[in-house]
């Protein structure tokens, strides 16, 4: 198991209070602004920029890098593990 | 003439509709009261769970108010229902949390920021509910019938055939939530008056 995702998954569902979703209802790989995926909005994704800066110490200041990490677990992982090295 | 067909009252430890008690705070629950309701009342609207107490105040009575009077739903076009909202401490409840989320938690909260105006409830209802009608929050020193009376009679000799009104009195532990359905073409309710809305009120 991938700790940094599950910690991501955990940490979505608190600052989005995703009350009704659990991790295992996140698949690493869903579209997370997609209504297939989690269905999240423009205010979400800036939660997700603070919840970057907050849980992980990472500053997004290119939209463009949002765009790309912000796809599912999976890319933000991989953003938080890139920026990280 | 105009009357008010339905009502629902919100409280620190109940919840009714006209009158019948629909739901009794358990202390011992978890999560919030407003929470409780919801999951009570076997809402489904996952966007509640973002929401801010005043619009989760808002959402919960108008929801409860169309359950009881279907006829809200199916009677009018989506320009004919208007609101009229107002309560004493604005936006203050989420303004407080806002200010905590940057002096505490390190960073503004932008899901709390976007509910920082009282006015928000009233989009959360129009977006659910798709309605295009006129509507105003106001600010008021106290709950104040004449003003509902008289705003409410202008609403509905221009064009609204029915106003959803509320004083949606939401600031920490403090509860005092009363919305109503005022109608124009219905048979059956109270007059649409300030003495009826003071001794309706309760507050």
């Amino acid at each position: 198991m991938d700790n940094l995702k599950e910690d991501l998954k955990k940490q979505i569902i608190e600052q989005l209070n995703l009350e009704d979703i659990t991790p295992t209802d996140i698949a690493d790989d869903a579209l997370l602004f997609d209504d297939g995926g989690l269905g999240l909005d423009s205010i979400d994704a800036l939660e997700l920029i603070v919840l970057l800066e907050k849980y992980h110490g990472i500053q997004v200041v290119n939209p463009e890098e949002g765009k790309v990490a912000f796809r599912s677990i999976d890319t933000m992982a991989e953003y938080i593990r890139k920026r990280k090295s | 003439m105009s009357l008010i067909t339905t009502y629902c009252h919100l409280s620190a430890d109940q919840c009714s509709v006209n009158g019948k008690v629909v739901s009794t705070r358990e202390r011992s629950a978890a999560g919030s009261w407003f929470k409780q309701i919801y999951k009570e009342q076997e809402f489904v609207y996952p966007k509640f769970y973002k929401m801010d107490a005043l619009s989760q105040a808002g959402f919960l009575a108008s929801e409860l108010i169309k359950r009881a009077n279907q006829g809200i739903v199916n009677s009018y076009k989506d320009d004919e229902i208007a609101m009229l909202f107002a309560n004493q401490s604005s936006s203050a409840d989420t303004d407080l949390r806002f200010m905590h989320s940057y002096e505490h938690n390190g960073a503004p909260s932008p899901s709390l920021f976007v509910y920082t105006l009282p006015n928000i409830v009233l989009g959360e209802i129009a977006i659910i509910n798709k309605w295009y009608g006129e509507n105003m929050f106001a600010v008021l020193p106290k709950f104040a019938p004449g003003f509902f009376a008289d705003y409410g009679r202008i609403l509905l000799s221009t064009g609204a055939k029915a106003v959803l009104c509320g004083w949606l009195g939401v600031l920490g532990d403090h509860i005092e939530v009363f919305v109503w359905l005022v109608e124009n073409e219905s048979e059956n309710g109270l007059d649409f008056n300030k003495e009826n809305l003071l001794e309706l009120a309760g507050i």
